[in-house]
This record gives C-alpha cells, sequence and structure tokens, in this order.
C-alpha cells in the first residue's frame, strides 16, 4: 500500500519528460530527434585544436534548427554544462601553447612575443567561441570560462611583460587590432590599472626629465601640451575605441583624462614640493616654478604635503647653528615673497614660519639684523618698492567685497596679515616692538658717532622712514638724538667763530644715548689744553651748562713730523694720547706702566694695541725690554725687519663704543642680584617664583619668570647658588 | 718728534651747572645725577610734558638753591596749594640770578 503513491508518481514523471522530449511524437521518433539534434549542436560547439586543419563543414541552419529543437526540449542548460566540460577537456592545449611562449619571452624578453602569443589565444577563442546566433547566454558563459583558465595559466612574469608591451605601444602607429584582442582576451578590464600606470609612469617621466631644477620658465602648460600630442592618442584605443564620433570620443575620455591631468599636477607639484627649499632661494628667478605649483595646489590637495617639506627642509638647512642669523632673515624674506605668490592668504607662510621665528627669536642677534636692515645695513631684506604701512593690528574689513574667508586648512590660532609688508612681519616676530626701539637706538648711536662731518642726512632719513612704521612715540629717543647732531654743528660753529679750534666734538644729552662705555683716559699736554679751551667756550656759549668728555671715543687725525718724514695719520683718542706723550715732553722712552700712571686706568689689551698701531706705522719701536722709542729715523733695519704693514682701519675700534642691550640687561642684573642675595640669606631657601613676587617690588624689576630663571640657572653655574627640588640656596 | 692735531672728532656730554654738583662733576664719576624733585626725571631729562631735553626744557634755580624743571616748577606754583613756596623746603620761591661771570671761570 505504501509504495503505491510512490509508483505512481515516478510513473508521472517519467511520462511527462518523455513527452517533453519525444514532443508529441509518433513512437520514440521525438526521442530520436533530440538525440539527433544534441549531436549536432555539441558537435558544432565542442572545442577543437585549431593546429589540426578543420574541414568539416558548417552548416548553420542545420545547427539553427537542433538548438530550436534542444531549446523546445528545455535540455539547453545541460547542453551548456556539456560545453564547459568540453571546453576543460581541451585546455590543457592552450596551457600548452602560453607556457611555449611565455619561456620563449622569458628568454628574449621581447615583447613582440607577447604580442604574437596574445594574437594565437584570440585565434583560440576565435575557433572556440560560439556564434552570436547562438544566444548572449552560451557566448558570456564561454568567455567566463575561457578568461578564467587563460588567467589562471599566466605566469607572474605575464602582467610585466604586458606592461611593456603597452608600453611600446606609446607613440607608435596605434594599433586597433591589437588592442581590440586585449579586450577579447579580457585583458583590459583585468589589467586596467597596469594600463593607468603606463601612463602615470609616462608622465612622471616626462616630468622628470623636463622639469627637474627648471625654475625660470612654467611648466605646466608645456606638460598639458605634452599630454595632448602624445598621451591622448594613445589613450583613444583603450579608453575610447567604441567611439565613432568625435564627441563621444571627448565624453568618453573625460574621466580619465582628468585622471591624468590630475596626474601630471601631482608629480610636478611633488617634484617641486622637494624642491621647494632651493626654489625658494633662487627667488625671483624661481617665479614660473612658484607660479605652476600655486595651479597645482589648486588641482592637488598637498599643501599639507608642501607644509611639511619646507618644514623639514627648513629644519636641515636652515635652523641650525651653522647658519648665519643674516641668511636665516633673508630666506625667511624669501619664502614671506614666495609663499604669498603660491598662496594669497597667507595661511601656508602661516605654518611654514612659525618654527622660523621661533628659531629666529631664540637666537641673539636677530633683532640686531633686523635693525641693521632697517636703517640700510646691507639692506637686501627690505624690497624699496614696497610701501610702507605703520605697524598696527589689522582688523578683517568684513566690508570689502574681495573679501575671502580664511582657507580650510587655517589653524585657530592663524592671524590674517594679508597687507603686512616683509619689514612688519619681521618686527612682529617680537611681541613687542620695544626691543626693536632698543637696538635701534644702539645702532642708530654707533653710526651717529662715527660720523665726522657732520653729515647723518641718511639716518635722518631713515629715521623718518621708520617713524612711520613703529610711530613718532617710539622713536622720539632717536628724535633727541638726531637733534643732539644738529645742535652739536650748530654749537661747534659758533664756538669756532668764537675761537678757532681744530677740536670738533659731538654733544650728547646723556640720558637719551645708550649707555656709552666708560673710561678714565686723561688726555694729555696739547689735547688737554684743546679741550679745556674749548669747554671753556662753550660755557660761555651757554652759561647753564657744563661739558664733560668721554675721552675715549671719536677720532683724531695727526700728522707727526719726524727728522726724515712726516706721517699722517687718523687714531683713536688713545692712540694719539699715547703718541702725544712721546711727542710732547723731553721724555722719549716709556714703558707699559709709565704711559699707564700718565694717562689712568688703561687695560692693559688696549694699551698693547694702540703700541702696535705705532709700530705698525713705524713711528715707535721696541726695544725690547719692556719700553717704547720713537723711530726718529726710519733705519733700513727696522724696515727690512718690518715690512709695511698692511693697512688697517685703526680708526675704528673693533669693540663698538655704545654697550649693547645685553651687557646693560647684564649690568642691570647685577643689582638685583645683590636683592636676590639677601633674600637668600634671610629666608633660606626659596623656589623660583617666590624670588620672582619679590624682586616685583623691587624698583624697575620688569623680567620674567623664564629670564630670571635663565639667571638663577647662571648663577648656579657660577656656584653661587645651589639648586635642589626647585629651591634655591645660597652656596655656602 | 712734533705732534700736530689736524682735526679731533670728540664725543661730550652736556650737563646743566647745578652749582651745588660742581665738585661731582670733575670726578666725572656720579653716574646718575640729580633729578628734579617734582618729576623725579634727571635734569638732563626733560619733563613730562616736553620732547626734547636742553634749552627746549631748562633749569629753574631757586635761591634756596634747589633745582627743577622750569616747566615742572611753574606748574607747581601755578596750582593754589603751592602757596608760591618751594616745594622742597617751602621758604616762598625765588628765583635766583645766574652769575655767569664766576661759573664761567
Amino acid at each position: 500500500m505504501t509504495t503505491y503513491p510512490l509508483e505512481n508518481l515516478v510513473q508521472t514523471r517519467w511520462q511527462n519528460t518523455f513527452d517533453r522530449l519525444n514532443g508529441g511524437e509518433p513512437g520514440i521518433t521525438g526521442l530520436l530527434n533530440i538525440s539527433q539534434a544534441w549531436n549536432t549542436a555539441r558537435e558544432f560547439l565542442r572545442p577543437r585544436d585549431i593546429r589540426e586543419p578543420n574541414s568539416k563543414e558548417r552548416n548553420l541552419p542545420v545547427v539553427k534548427t537542433c538548438f530550436d529543437a534542444l531549446n523546445e526540449a528545455k535540455l539547453l542548460p545541460r547542453l551548456l554544462e556539456t560545453f564547459v566540460e568540453d571546453i576543460r577537456q581541451q585546455e590543457s592545449l592552450i596551457t600548452a601553447e602560453v607556457s611555449s611562449f611565455m619561456a620563449k619571452y622569458d628568454e628574449s624578453e621581447d615583447v613582440t612575443v607577447v604580442k604574437s602569443m596574445l594574437r594565437r589565444l584570440v585565434e583560440w577563442w576565435k575557433a572556440w567561441a560560439p556564434i552570436h546566433e547562438l544566444g548572449y547566454t552560451l557566448l558570456s558563459t564561454f568567455n567566463l570560462e575561457f578568461q578564467t583558465h587563460l588567467f589562471s595559466i599566466l605566469p607572474s612574469s605575464f602582467p610585466s611583460a604586458f606592461k611593456k608591451l603597452c608600453q611600446s605601444t606609446v607613440g607608435a602607429e596605434p594599433d586597433a587590432q591589437l588592442w581590440g584582442d586585449f579586450e577579447r582576451l579580457g585583458l583590459l578590464d583585468r589589467y586596467e590599472n597596469l594600463i593607468a600606470s603606463v601612463c602615470y609612469e609616462q608622465i612622471e617621466g616626462q616630468v622628470l626629465e623636463t622639469c627637474v631644477g627648471r625654475w625660470n620658465e612654467p611648466m605646466l602648460a608645456g606638460l598639458r601640451g605634452w599630454m595632448a600630442d602624445k598621451i591622448v592618442p594613445w589613450m583613444i584605443l583603450p579608453y575610447a575605441r567604441g567611439a565613432k564620433t568625435h564627441e563621444e570620443t571627448r565624453s568618453m575620455l573625460q574621466g580619465i583624462g582628468s585622471r591624468f591631468d590630475f596626474h601630471v599636477c601631482k608629480t610636478l607639484c611633488d617634484l617641486r614640493t622637494s624642491e621647494i627649499f632651493d626654489i625658494i632661494v633662487d627667488y625671483p628667478d624661481s617665479n614660473c616654478a612658484l607660479l605652476d605649483l600655486k595651479e597645482c595646489l589648486q588641482r592637488v590637495d598637498q599643501r599639507s604635503q608642501l607644509v611639511q617639506a619646507l618644514r623639514r627642509l627648513n629644519r636641515k638647512r636652515l635652523l641650525h647653528p651653522g647658519a648665519d642669523t643674516k641668511d636665516i632673515l633673508t630666506q625667511y624674506v624669501l619664502m614671506i615673497r614666495c609663499l604669498r605668490i603660491i598662496d594669497p592668504p597667507g595661511v601656508l607662510l602661516y605654518k611654514v614660519a612659525d618654527p622660523v621665528r621661533r628659531y629666529l627669536r631664540e637666537r641673539p642677534d636677530t633683532i640686531r639684523s633686523i635693525v641693521a636692515s632697517l636703517v640700510g645695513e646691507g639692506g637686501d631684506l627690505v624690497d624699496e618698492n614696497e610701501p610702507i604701512q605703520p605697524l598696527q593690528t589689522q582688523f578683517e574689513d568684513y566690508s570689502d567685497p574681495n573679501w575671502e574667508p580664511e582657507a580650510i586648512d587655517a589653524g585657530p590660532e592663524f592671524r590674517t596679515n594679508k597687507p603686512s609688508d616683509v619689514i612688519s612681519t619681521l618686527v612682529s616676530i617680537y611681541d613687542s616692538k620695544d626691543l626693536f626701539v632698543k637696538e635701534l637706538q644702539v645702532l642708530l648711536a654707533q653710526r651717529l658717532l662715527a660720523i665726522k662731518d657732520g653729515n647723518f642726512e641718511k639716518e635722518r632719513q631713515n629715521i623718518e622712514i621708520l617713524k612711520l612704521r613703529f610711530g613718532d612715540a617710539a622713536l622720539q629717543v632717536c628724535e633727541v638724538m638726531l637733534r643732539d647732531m644738529t645742535d652739536s654743528r650748530r654749537i661747534d660753529q659758533h664756538v669756532q667763530s668764537q675761537k678757532a679750534s681744530n677740536l670738533h666734538p659731538t654733544i650728547i644729552s646723556k640720558h637719551f644715548w645708550p649707555a656709552l662705555q666708560a673710561s678714565t683716559l686723561n688726555m694729555p699736554g696739547q689735547f688737554k689744553t684743546i679741550q679745556q679751551t674749548y669747554a671753556k667756550e662753550f660755557t660761555t656759549f651757554k652759561p647753564d651748562k657744563r661739558l664733560r668728555w668721554l675721552p675715549h671715543l671719536g677720532t683724531v687725525e695727526l700728522s707727526i713730523e719726524l727728522q726724515d718724514r712726516t706721517v699722517e695719520v687718523e687714531v683713536s683718542p688713545l692712540d694719539a694720547a699715547i703718541i702725544e706723550l712721546f711727542g710732547s715732553g723731553g721724555k722719549t722712552a716709556w714703558n707699559s706702566q709709565e704711559i699707564i700712571a700718565e694717562l689712568g686706568d688703561i687695560d692693559n689689551s688696549s694699551l698693547n694695541k694702540a703700541m702696535m698701531t705705532w709700530i705698525d706705522r713705524g713711528v715707535l719701536f721696541d726695544r725690547g725690554d719692556g719700553t717704547y722709542e720713537v723711530l726718529e729715523i726710519a733705519t733700513s733695519a727696522v724696515k727690512a725687519a718690518r715690512p709695511p704693514a698692511p693697512k688697517r682701519p685703526a680708526a675704528q675700534p673693533e669693540a663698538p663704543p655704545v654697550v649693547t642691550v645685553q651687557q646693560q640687561e647684564a649690568e642691570q642684573m647685577r643689582v638685583y642680584w645683590k636683592f636676590i642675595e639677601g633674600m637668600l640669606t634671610n629666608l633660606g631657601s626659596l623656589p623660583l617664583d617666590r624670588i620672582q613676587t619679590m624682586l616685583k617690588f623691587a624698583p624697575g624689576y620688569s623680567r620674567t619668570i623664564e629670564q630670571l630663571g635663565t639667571f638663577m640657572e647662571a648663577a648656579r653655574r657660577e656656584g653661587l647658588v645651589t639648586e635642589s627640588g626647585g629651591q634655591y640656596r645660597l652656596n655656602k | 718728534m712734533k705732534v700736530h692735531i689736524k682735526r679731533w672728532h670728540a664725543i661730550a656730554q652736556w650737563r646743566w651747572d647745578t652749582g651745588a654738583a660742581d665738585a661731582d662733576m670733575d670726578d666725572g664719576d656720579d653716574g646718575e645725577g640729580d633729578v628734579c624733585g617734582i618729576c623725579r626725571v634727571p635734569y638732563e631729562g626733560c619733563c613730562p610734558s616736553c620732547k626734547m631735553p636742553g634749552d627746549d626744557c631748562p633749569l629753574i634755580w631757586g635761591e634756596c638753591t634747589h633745582v627743577f624743571h622750569m616747566h615742572c616748577l611753574l606748574k607747581w606754583i601755578g596750582t593754589a596749594a603751592s602757596k608760591q613756596q618751594c616745594p622742597m623746603d617751602r621758604r616762598a620761591w625765588v628765583t635766583a640770578e645766574r652769575k655767569v661771570a664766576t661759573t664761567g671761570s
């Protein structure tokens, strides 16, 4: 009972299948027909070895009817499976051919081998491929099977060989058939990256070849022209083969074209980024390179790379002890100019400049260098053509129709300094401009004191220009200095008219000039007389005022009459005082002690230097026992022993007469040391911030705690204090 | 040997002759100099309302030997509270005659 329904079911199925296959034909003729059709179809599809001559006629209409019959019997899927099975059996043929070709290639490295291999593969493909009329499914199944097999047997050396083949086509006659083959074998899709990389490499090669180190002409346009001439025609085959019209080609190339254009920009951008330091050094000759870079950066988002590269290069090549401060400043100024071209809002500049500025702030002579360039000593920092603007905080002008928001990569503390000029940027390295003014004062003093002919028009001009920048109030002191110069001249004219003198002093207002070196030099003999006469005349002219000489400053022009010759010299007052000693009294030989006793407290080194000056000039000679004597007659012996000394500017003392800002500060700190010493004596040990707090009560104390820390550290090194756990204690 | 000075460019500082400080001056060793008793700025500096020192901001000498910037003192004298007295010793302010002849010698 249980088997009956099952039996029934099987029987029904059998009957149905039979009916389907037999197609309602009498007896089993239908089945026979189907079997006939199957065989024909399979025979038709069977992949053959193309090396064997294929004589079999193909009767397309017959095949077609066979397929129709199979389709009616719903046997097509089965046929497909069989077909695939057949292909698999024959695949070894292809495998053998491919490996023999590739072996040949490996030997010869000749791309034509690859080319002919691909040709051959296409022949296989053509031979095996079912005809179009049999429907798309069959074809795509075949393609899939064929390609899967092909890719599985291609050796690992094939991609590189294929790439070489592609490379060989660049610039050659377009070979449409080759690319057709590529597509047929599915190589285009599979090796798309490889083909693109061929193009990338072409671009990179071209950029490196034409652009390295050439910054004085625009490159980007040339590269794009090269792309249009050389690469685009090549691109048509791989990327726009199906295009019928010009328009179609264009639209098909658009996507890939912009990818390659991007790559051109990126490559050029990378190159210029790596060269950026030297480009900046070469500015303004490298202007074109900068414009290229600017255009590339708009296309390629590599701003942060540029910043990093430049920061790294700066660190490596600029910000180290071997570089001169002036060079760093020059490079910084060039950097400002260059980065303004690349990025007018100044975001890049801000990012790059930060380490440079911080480094410059730590250098002791930065201010001096900047100020020197401000007043025109080696003033290549300042561009004459730049409009002078007063230093002031710049506000955003939102009513400006050309206003643009800050760039997207601007940091939170980014300050727009669009309109400021180079000098303002340099000055803004420091938080306050007072330091500059101080240094400027020192420098101005040095220059003014060195002026002998009363012509200081250039300094006046400089000050006028600087006033525009720093404001009148800040430069008031300099104004007083300049007026002292004018007054001195007027006073001198008056005094000369009363009583002619060959002394022409510069009379200064003590509190408005930087501290000048003190000295106890006593001018001897006729110098003293001249000084006194002049001072007396001065007092007659200005009854309420007195003169106090700074005898060691200034210059003296002397004419020294010796027995056989006259020597004309321009020397420092100390030199003059010494020679006066020899010339005035009856005593002709002096030793150092006697000179010092006569002239006041002179340190040995400056005395020796002065003696050397005279010996060099052949006026004095060293008797050998530490005493010096006048060389009245230039003996041949001395001349032979002492060849004419190289002329040296004796009038200019090596050390500037003006005490520098640092020296002044050290001097002030000495006063505060007394306070600190007192504190530590009374209170034992103190931390740094307590010392700072207490020192703030001292009059005129304006150091930061960092400066105090440096000072205390110096004191510790000198062994004056000890430090443990942040507590300072006097060293007993 | 004979030394002739052809031209000498020297540097000098000017300072006010405050009378009392004459001795110090010759020593030449006083660092800061005296300050005006009113504005506490050195005599050779200028009073708070001036910008140029020297003849533009002169001193005034009192018979009481006290010396001030002229502008400072005049301002002081101009206030009612001053009662025309010297701010240092509260004696009536009398401007001293400067004896040019003696200082010149």
